[in-house]
């Protein structure tokens, strides 16, 4: 058979056998595995996959992933989000729109302390959402911020996401993260735009709040929530200042960070033995899940290395169908988004990345940028529908007055807006670059 | 269902649960390591053991922390038609699936096994200034291999259990 064929035929089988709903990591493990039986089994074959583990155990960076997932749940389990919401509400209350632009603020901040986007999904679910029904914000302005915003975690360093591409694209974790912060501030900048020109267009999709109300929040209390608001700059600066002027490694930092937001939630009062415990049991399941399924990622791709399935890919796309570079990168883009619409979000993280990845290399196109774009690609698949990870932990966590149809509904103008962002990268990306460029050290 | 096979569904339960949870807390380990190390270089001298070591406890959280994290649940899974399903559907197409699972778990502590085996023959070691064994490490990532074997024989048990109708 030929190798495009066998490439072809891995492919397929793993989609078809996702659909059995069994767990994810087994399946394409299994199809790596028996294809690299079948094809080197006795020149290596049956090593192939072992030999990945021993792989990814040996890469340094890996550390920052059970950290950043740690500080995640410390976060959002102890509430110390709690405060940041109050002071958004109070001190953007009076603009109209002023509680939903917060919400982006504060997801923006919660993203520079996790990795993931469920910190801020739960934190967004649980305070600011019934918050923000309460003042008569329309209810599919509120969750489309809330979905939007909390898909900031995984552009925002620190970020999960990057970091698993990171393993596949064999890139440095720090030029990624740094990559990020500039496309991830801008895309919360354009959130915050729209949301104030609808409001400011139609003030009843967002009122702005009594003055009276406010008025009775004291001064001292005012102030004393603007510093609560610091707290997580405290723990960003903590993490980032010693890493950025070179005392010490990303790792070293993601454990900084790790403890510095315990050491917080003990100072709060609110590091109790039910948060220790969800939070290091919920680790471990994450990280678990995570790594579990990169092995197999690594076994799938590796099978794929071997096959040079990329060059195949390449010769379709630049020979026989004659693209330039470009429209091979807005293609691959158009249907990564479009492979969101229908496959999970992490299987799409996992296969999608070891076949594009080499893609974009041969095209001679920067991987660090490439993964920010990849980033946000991710980020819009999270939520466009049917099966969109915020979309299902929305549904999970929002009160029974906002049905299904309003989720979806909700987030039509934040994709629009998310795509907008991609496609400014894309056409600069000095956006994504010159941070890291200039830090390089 | 026999009572042998019930026993040993809540044995292999039970000790994936306690090692996992062991397993669980080397992320304080892990901290401390790690911290050790930044200290160390940061005020007196650098540390050649500490980097090494860190990779070394986080391979024993994945590989022995794999199983008790299958136990909850926590792999994901493509849920499309999944979530629509009765439970006996579920338990029918999992008691099927779950061989390709076994099959992929099973080829990966073949590979670990060999590579175990070589690392034992030969003494190898890690390069680098340490220069650790690597036999050690390898034997944590076969237990934990066999300890998520162990738990998907489990998971087939019940589901055969569910489709007999039967609680363990």
């Amino acid at each position: 058979m030929h190798y495009d064929m066998i490439a072809l035929l891995m492919f397929g089988s793993i989609l078809v056998m996702l659909m059995t709903g069994q767990r994810m990591f087994g399946i394409i493990g299994f199809i790596a595995v028996v294809a690299a039986l079948a094809l080197w089994g006795d020149r290596g074959g049956y090593d192939l996959a072992f030999a990945q583990s021993i792989k990814v155990i040996g890469w340094f960076p890996l550390l920052t992933l059970p950290m950043f997932i740690f500080m995640g749940y410390v976060l959002s389990e102890s509430r110390l989000a709690d405060d940041l919401y109050r002071m958004f509400h109070v001190w953007f209350g009076p603009v109209p729109g002023g509680l939903a632009i917060g919400t982006v603020l504060l997801m923006v901040l919660i993203s520079a302390m996790n990795g993931l986007s469920v910190a801020g999904m739960a934190i967004g679910a649980t305070i600011a959402l019934p918050e923000l029904l309460k003042r008569n914000y329309d209810k599919q302005m509120v969750t489309g911020v809330i979905q939007a915003g909390s898909s900031l975690g995984i552009l925002v360093p620190p970020s999960v996401v990057l970091v698993l591409y990171a393993l596949i694209a064999r890139q440095s974790v720090s030029d990624l993260w740094l990559a990020g912060v500039v496309p991830g501030l801008l895309m919360a900048a354009l959130f915050i735009a729209y949301i104030w020109i609808r409001c400011k267009l139609n003030p009843s999709l967002g009122p702005a709040l009594d003055a009276a109300e406010l008025a009775a929040v004291p001064k001292s209390e005012k102030y004393r929530l603007l510093l609560a608001g610091l707290l997580p700059f405290g723990i960003f600066l903590v993490m980032m200042v010693p890493f950025v002027t070179g005392y010490t490694r990303l790792v070293e930092s993601s454990v900084i960070g790790a403890v510095a937001s315990v050491l917080v939630a003990l100072a709060k009062g609110r590091m109790t033995r039910a948060v220790l415990e969800t939070a290091t049991r919920q680790t471990l399941a994450i990280s678990c899940m995570f790594l579990w399924i990169i092995l197999a990622a690594l076994a799938f791709g590796a099978v794929f290395d071997g096959l040079r399935a990329v060059d195949a890919i390449k010769g379709l796309f630049l020979d026989n169908l004659g693209l330039g570079r470009w429209e091979v990168l807005i293609l691959m883009q158009l249907s990564f988004i479009l492979m969101g619409t229908f496959l999970d979000d992490t299987a799409m993280l996992v296969i999608v990345a070891p076949l594009y990845v080499p893609l974009v290399k041969l095209l001679e196109f920067d991987l660090v940028w490439y993964g920010v774009l990849y980033t946000m690609t991710c980020q819009i698949a999270y939520m466009t529908p049917p099966f969109g990870y915020n979309l299902f932990l929305m549904r999970a966590m929002a009160p029974p007055e906002i049905s299904l149809m309003d989720i979806y509904r909700s987030i039509v103008p934040f994709v629009a807006v998310m795509v907008l962002a991609l496609a400014i990268v894309m056409m600069f990306p000095q956006l994504a670059l010159w941070l890291p460029n200039a830090l390089r050290h | 269902m026999p009572i042998l096979v019930i026993r040993y569904v809540h044995w292999v339960e039970r000790w994936n649960k306690r090692i996992g949870r062991m397993a669980m807390y080397l992320l304080f380990a892990l901290m401390a390591v790690l911290l050790w190390g930044a200290i160390s270089r940061a005020f007196w001298v650098p540390l050649r053991w500490t980097d090494q070591m860190g990779q070394f406890i986080l391979a024993g959280y994945f590989m022995l922390g794999g199983a008790y994290a299958l136990q909850m649940d926590s792999a994901v899974r493509m849920d499309v038609f999944y979530s629509n399903w009765s439970p006996r559907t579920r338990a029918l197409v999992d008691a099927v699936t779950i061989f390709a699972l076994l099959f992929y778990l099973g080829v990966l502590l073949w590979g670990g096994v060999e590579s175990t085996a070589y690392a034992l023959e030969y003494g190898e070691r890690k390069s680098g200034l340490w220069r650790p064994y690597m036999a050690p490490v390898k034997i944590v990532m076969c237990v934990g291999i066999v300890m998520m074997l162990l738990q998907c024989t489990v998971f087939f048990i019940r589901d055969i259990a569910t489709l007999r109708g039967r609680e363990i």
